[in-house]
């Protein structure tokens, strides 16, 4: 992979961000992802991990504080935040009646990726996710998995530097789940930031560098696992999850 | 509490039950507050008003009617076409049932894992299939034999187990059918089939009619001629012909009626007893509509990159449409029901420009809101554009060129004609086919709500305002071309003028209505 890192702002940072929809489902976050970083946000069901995502890609717009994605100010500049980064939602984002290539031509052309970038690298991505052998068929005959492999090749096609993925292995099987964790390590070798929600505290345990638990819109806890660890008294990710997030 | 004449858990009866009221669950289309589908009072009150009503209707209608005898065959022949009409759109029902019931499986996969046989869940799909298929014939035409029963015509009553008789016969016939294609041609082209079987007969059920009635003059001689030697004693149609059994059953006819409730039974018990472990089969393979299709090429795709982003957005747009044969043939089915203006236009030998060129702008109009309203608001992955850091306006702007390009090139050759013909009023339709397809793309643009592709049938029902801009934008454009080209090819009059005028008026001030939505929305948002 090519390296990604190009500047000294952080990948990622979020400041006293806000959402509110009747109740508060951001309450004044602040957060920061490094580059060459994977971030992985864990919170019980509600913590406002996903209304945080589609904060952060322009889904959502903020009550209040400031996205600044890769030194781009993303309320102000959401173009170009948007073309340093890409999003992988819980449901993959694709056309039923379109063929792999063709949902990859199309994303490729949603970032203006030039011809010369964007083929050898679908080739290079569907080769890599073991979807070439699938590369004529409509992706409505897809199973869970090669959609959603299918949808982060989307995701990586023009090589964003900041990758944003909810919940990436739910309902993967183990040998997609592998490739997809492979794929994520490779990016953050190469340079590009990751951050990811994930329900399977053993992903967290094993691929991120820093770890961020949410409940109720607000950071309760951050850092590197030994770091949760000596703040909680050991135990495993489970048992520093279940601690910080119990209700009080 | 369990009521004692309640069926046990697991029976047939309690299975049925079970539909019934999934069925009632879904019998409205609107949500209550809990989020549980189900008739609200006022539905029910309506219901229960309009069936009312055709008590009255029926009441005045079999005063008269109702002493018919079931021994005149011109009697037998005007109830078999009703009947015919029925069997049509009972059929066409039975299939989307029948394809709802294989293909829709929001519960089969946990009812054939539980232990009930599957013969039962197939009984009582297919009586479910077959209730609800008369439910709708009944309620329309009940009210009348209930009418007749009370001036004494008891013999009416006939409908119900003729009715009853024949929804069971098409309900069964529809589910072989089905079963049958998906065996043949596999599931999913058997889902796009079936759909368009369904549709295709109700406007082929139009069509029919608007020829009979275009054409009865022309036939009119002749035709009643050969009716009349048919309907002779020992004609082929004569009054003891067995091809009024149905229509005597549904007379009353105490024989006919027996008849048709043994063969609609047997056909039910044949279809249940032998057809249930196919039914299976057709389940295990509709399962795999899911599944990955063997491949037929196996040559490499050919990607081409690097498009613009214009030529990118139309090329998915028309791939999306496209692959949908289902969605095409809910579109096209406008352009079905249009055939019997044709009629109108072409009889006598003598081609009507005007009547031309303002169906083709209702058409053109019609079309292009229908792909619109799929290109610009039924998108697929709406968070996939907004991630992307595209501008909104440019994909739309993409969207509804894809949504409007078909429309010109189909109504194009027609129009290139029209100019060949009489260039000058050739030209005033092509201004107003394409203003009215401008007109109408624009109005989804301003107007669009965010829907679901496969709710295309449905999406009347989400935006009342759009609708009428919609149709008035039509009916604008439609009678600006009629009222134009009249007065290129003819004098023009005064209340021609006046007429265009006012058509002008109207389609100007839709468009700005829909311009001034947009931008309050955009506001908003």
């Amino acid at each position: 992979m090519d390296d990604l890192s190009t500047s000294a702002a952080p990948a990622l940072r979020l400041h006293g961000l806000h959402k509110g929809f009747g109740r508060p489902a951001v309450d004044g976050l602040d957060l920061t992802v490094r580059r060459g970083e994977l971030y992985a946000l864990l919170g019980p069901n509600g913590a406002g991990k996903t209304t945080t995502l589609r904060l952060i890609t322009g889904l959502l717009a903020p009550d209040a504080g400031t996205i600044d994605v890769l030194g781009v100010d993303m309320l102000t500049a959401p173009a170009a935040a948007k073309m340093k980064m890409a999003y992988l939602p819980d449901e993959p984002l694709l056309y039923a009646k379109l063929k792999p290539y063709e949902y990859l031509e199309f994303v490729a052309g949603l970032w203006g990726v030039r011809a010369e970038v964007a083929a050898p690298r679908a080739r290079e991505l569907l080769d890599w996710l073991d979807l070439s052998q699938h590369a004529h068929e409509l992706t409505e005959g897809f199973s869970r998995g090669m959609k959603q492999k299918l949808a982060l090749a989307g995701a990586l096609i023009h090589q964003p530097e900041l990758l944003i993925l909810d919940e990436p292995l739910t309902g993967l099987d183990a040998a997609a789940a592998r490739q997809v964790k492979d794929l994520l390590l490779s990016h953050v070798a190469a340079g590009g930031s990751v951050i990811l929600t994930t329900h399977i505290l053993e992903v967290a345990e094993r691929l991120a560098q820093r770890i961020g638990i949410i409940r109720a819109g607000q950071l309760i806890a951050e850092g590197t696992l030994d770091q949760l660890r000596q703040r909680t008294q050991g135990g495993s990710l489970e048992d520093v999850f279940l601690q910080l997030t119990a209700t009080p | 509490m369990t009521s004692r004449f309640a069926p046990g858990p697991g029976s047939a009866g309690w299975l049925l039950r079970h539909e019934l009221r999934l069925a009632w669950y879904n019998a409205s289309s609107s949500k209550s507050k809990g989020g549980v589908r189900r008739p609200g009072f006022g539905t029910i009150a309506t219901i229960a008003l309009v069936w009312l009503a055709l008590h009255v209707v029926g009441w005045f209608a079999m005063g008269n009617l109702g002493t018919m005898a079931s021994s005149d065959p011109r009697v037998l022949l005007v109830v078999s076409a009703m009947l015919i009409a029925s069997a049509t759109f009972m059929l066409s029902s039975a299939i989307k049932s029948s394809v709802l019931t294989l293909f829709e499986r929001g519960d089969l996969d946990l009812l054939l894992s539980s232990p009930l046989p599957s013969r039962s869940i197939f009984t009582v799909r297919l009586a479910g299939v077959a209730t609800s298929t008369a439910g709708i014939h009944l309620f329309f035409l009940a009210p009348f034999a209930h009418a007749a029963l009370l001036h004494g015509q008891a013999r009416w009553m006939g409908v119900y187990p003729a009715l009853i008789g024949i929804a069971v016969l098409c309900a069964c016939g529809a589910m072989l059918m089905t079963l049958g294609l998906v065996r043949l041609i596999g599931a999913r082209r058997t889902r796009v089939l079936a759909q368009v079987i369904g549709a295709l007969a109700g406007a082929l059920l139009v069509i029919a009619s608007q020829s009979y009635s275009l054409f009865a003059d022309r036939w009119q001689g002749r035709g009643q001629e050969i009716l009349r030697g048919m309907l002779e004693h020992g004609g082929m149609l004569s009054a003891d012909s067995a091809l009024w059994l149905p229509a005597r059953a549904l007379m009353g006819d105490g024989g006919p009626v027996l008849a048709l409730a043994a063969l609609a039974l047997v056909a039910f018990a044949i279809t249940a007893r032998q057809t249930h472990r196919f039914f299976t089969v057709g389940l295990q393979l509709s399962a795999s509509t899911g599944a990955t299709a063997p491949a037929k090429n196996a040559s490499a795709p050919r990607p081409r990159f690097g498009r613009s982003l214009f030529h990118t957005v139309v090329l998915k747009e028309w791939r999306l449409i496209v692959r949908d044969p289902h969605l095409i043939s809910q579109v096209l089915l406008q352009l079905l029901y249009l055939v019997p203006l044709c009629f109108v236009v072409f009889r006598d030998n003598g081609v009507r420009m005007p009547a031309i060129g303002a169906g083709l702008t209702l058409l053109a109009s019609s079309l292009t809101a229908s792909l619109a309203w799929i290109a610009l608001s039924a998108e697929d992955a709406p968070d996939l554009l907004l991630v992307s850091p595209a501008s909104a306006r440019a994909l739309r702007r993409a969207k509804l060129a894809a949504a409007v390009m078909p429309v010109l090139l189909l109504v194009g050759l027609p129009l290139l004609w029209l100019v060949a013909r009489s260039p000058l009023a050739g030209l005033v339709l092509c201004f107003t086919a394409s203003s009215a397809v401008l007109g109408a793309g624009m109005i989804v643009f301003w107007c669009g709500r965010p829907g679901v592709r496969g709710n295309f049938k449905a999406r009347g029902k989400g935006g009342f305002l759009m609708n009428m801009l919609e149709l008035l934008n039509s009916l604008g454009w439609g009678a600006l071309a009629w009222l134009l080209a009249d007065a290129t090819l003819a004098r023009p009059s005064g209340m021609s003028a006046l007429g265009a005028s006012a058509a002008f008026v109207v389609v100007m001030l839709t468009l700005a209505s829909a311009w001034l939505i947009g931008r309050s929305r955009d506001r908003a948002v």
